[in-house]
């Protein structure tokens, strides 16, 4: 499979804390990469980082060839970014914070209806999409970003919890949708503290705390590594 | 261009809120109904004036002051009572706001110029305008009735000398000189007919750049608080695009609103206005001096107006970095406030040509502070002032741009915030 993000080194400081170490992994075409660790471990960080958010201290992030500090432009033409604590404009309805978001992607009309109707389809809104995005409950607000963030059929997602605030039946759904997306081509890097969400939405999983990658490899690898029966009892036993 | 017009789209559309239209309305109907009713105050203290009259002299001086009463648009009520106490509570039942008691042997004391006091009662039914203005009329009577009594005497007297020549036998005759064009008229007269005309333009300044710093800071706040900023710094538009079309929204909101407040100021001062009559000898002296703006003059007016509004749009987009929420923002306003305020109350009460130099650069050195000048620098024939100001503002634009762009470039967008707990910028 083709690399398609490739990050080698990566460092990030805010002022005398290290937040990222010196991290390196890569993530293939049509792969979901997983990142899971404790709070402050460094996840949301490399989101930002790779998502073009926050610039970093040191190292090397590629994507599709593009180098991050040279090219973030080129990055954010083909990347999708959903961040954990994600909002929308309250004082829009469902459809036009939709049409506004892919308006920067689309380069005719005809291809804003085409994002327009995948995005129907994810977000499963019905007719609440025509409401003010302020009346929308917090699930409701999570369908619509994560209908938002795949809507254009990005190179790559990039999804921070992605299923945050979504009860059990809609982050089922929304996991199938990540891992529809995934078999049509589109790669996608993720973070969540849900090891059961990781185990059945990721092919690789990199183990992360204090800004260091500890370990990285598929469910199977790393539970038969740990002899573990899961990934939390994996995280565990790779922390010690 | 597509994607700035989006995005400015989306920028108007999330300012103009519901909450802004009904503000907006309801200051203009609020200026409209209080401008209205000055207007009918103003129509009624001009109107004939109900005036009590207590005469115990019944003397053809007393008769005389009544009927220059009548001449001055005064309706005289002549009141039948035994004595001052029964005529002052009889007036105060009645409609009337004014009694005059004109005391016995008034007449004859006055010929022999032993004058007697005449008293006047005001009842003060209210605190508007329209009963200051009545006791002031009553008093403005008096004079003109002592001035025409003395000048009957002299004349009397004097027959081949005007009495006004022995009253006053100085004469002065006042010339004022402006660019070096000379022009007969009170100086106190012309630097008030100039106040005048050009006091709004202050006031549309500070309110345009109030408004619409405001809603720059209030923008970017709301991006951070309701968690929006992230997902648009990740979209493939420019960073500086983003800054612009927050200022540009903020710019025309702002502008809209700050004419509909002025629209609605101008009908509340028009009230108070509606009955002072310029003079066609004032207006022909200021045109005589120059002092009137040309086209030439409003538009470089205009151009210093626009650089002061752009200039605090990016010092709001800079601060509105530093806020964490709507709250944090409401504070931030702050120092933009000050800095419109110290020019806009310099230019209202002292002359800033004669302040001390450090206090001097200092005042220049705020960019409002320029189109504060403007108007009085453009009337005086200074233009090269008002383009030294719009250079330096266009200048400090460019570097507030770019600093504010730059922020926006960087993770500061994201990490800068100003705690005011431990008033600092962490970053």
């Amino acid at each position: 499979m083709d690399i398609v993000l490739q990050v080698e080194g990566l460092k990030k400081s805010y002022g005398t804390l290290e937040a990222l170490k010196g991290i390196d992994f890569q993530v293939h075409q049509g792969e979901i990469f997983a990142l899971i660790g404790p709070n402050g471990a460094g996840k949301t960080t490399t989101l930002r980082i790779v998502s073009t958010l926050l610039t970093p201290s040191g190292g090397k992030v590629t994507f599709l060839g593009h180098d991050l500090k040279k090219h973030p432009e080129k990055f954010r033409e083909q990347i999708s970014y959903l961040p954990e604590e994600a909002g929308a404009y309250r004082n829009l309805k469902g459809t036009k914070y939709l049409r506004f978001m892919a308006n920067f992607y689309a380069n005719t009309a005809g291809e804003t209806e085409e994002f327009l109707k995948r995005a129907a389809g994810i977000a499963d809104l019905g007719n609440r999409l025509d409401e003010k995005v302020g009346t929308y409950s917090k699930g409701m607000v999570r369908k619509l970003l994560l209908a938002r963030a795949l809507m254009t059929r990005p190179a790559m997602a990039i999804l921070d919890e992605p299923t945050s605030g979504l009860d059990v039946i809609n982050s089922l759904e929304v996991r199938e949708i990540i891992k529809k997306f995934a078999r049509e081509g589109i790669s996608v890097l993720l973070s969540s503290h849900n090891m059961l969400e990781i185990e059945f939405l990721s092919d690789r999983v990199a183990l992360i705390d204090k800004g260091v990658i500890l370990d990285f490899g598929t469910s199977r690898e790393l539970k038969e590594k740990y002899q573990a029966a899961n990934l939390e009892v994996v995280f565990r036993s790779a922390l010690r | 261009m597509k994607k700035f017009t989006n995005l400015l789209s989306k920028e108007i559309r999330e300012l103009i809120t519901l909450q802004l239209v009904i503000s907006l309305l309801f200051t203009l109907v609020l200026f409209y109904f209080m401008g209205a009713l000055a207007k009918s105050e103003m129509k009624k203290a001009a109107a004939v004036q109900k005036i009590s009259v207590f005469d115990l002299d019944q003397s053809e001086i007393s008769k005389g002051l009544l009927a220059s009463l009548k001449m001055t648009n005064f309706q005289v009520d002549a009141i039948k009572e035994q004595d001052k106490e029964a005529a002052v509570q009889t007036a105060g039942k009645g409609d009337t706001n004014l009694l005059l008691v004109i005391p016995k042997g008034f007449g004859e004391s006055v010929a022999k110029f032993e004058p007697e006091e005449i008293e006047t009662y005001t009842f003060l039914r209210s605190f508007s305008l329209g009963s200051i203005r009545k006791s002031e009329i009553l008093k403005a009577i008096i004079t003109a009735t002592n001035n025409y009594l003395s000048n009957d005497f002299l004349k009397k007297k004097v027959p081949d000398v005007n009495p006004e020549n022995i009253k006053n036998p100085i004469k002065s005759k006042d010339f004022v000189i402006v660019k070096g064009r000379m022009a007969e008229g009170s100086a106190a007269a012309i630097s008030g007919f100039v106040y005048g005309q050009s006091i709004f333009v202050p006031i549309i300044l500070m309110m345009i750049i109030i408004y619409s710093s405001q809603m720059v800071i209030s923008a970017i706040a709301m991006e951070k608080q309701n968690k929006t900023l992230e997902t648009l710094l990740t979209v493939p538009i420019n960073r500086t695009t983003i800054v612009t079309t927050k200022m540009v929204a903020a710019g025309l909101v702002g502008l809209i609103s700050a004419a509909i407040y002025m629209f609605g100021f101008k009908s509340y001062m028009g009230g108070f206005m509606s009955n002072v009559r310029t003079t066609s000898d004032i207006t022909k002296v200021i045109q005589k001096l120059g002092l009137a703006l040309n086209t030439n003059g409003y538009i470089v007016l205009g151009i210093s107006l626009f650089f002061a509004i752009l200039c605090a749009l990016a010092m709001a987009t800079i601060l509105g970095v530093l806020a964490e929420d709507f709250r944090s923002a409401q504070a931030l306003i702050m120092p933009i406030i000050f800095l419109v305020l110290i020019p806009y109350f310099l230019s209202f009460f002292s002359d800033i040509k004669t302040l001390s130099t450090p206090v001097k650069i200092l005042v220049w050195a705020i960019p409002f502070s320029h189109p504060f000048l403007a108007t009085q620098n453009i009337l005086l024939g200074d233009y090269s002032a008002v383009l030294y100001g719009i250079l330096y503002m266009a200048l400090l634009f460019l570097i507030l741009v770019v600093a504010a762009a730059r922020i926006f470039s960087t993770d500061r967008v994201l990490t800068m915030k100003l705690r005011w707990g431990k008033k600092k910028i962490v970053l």
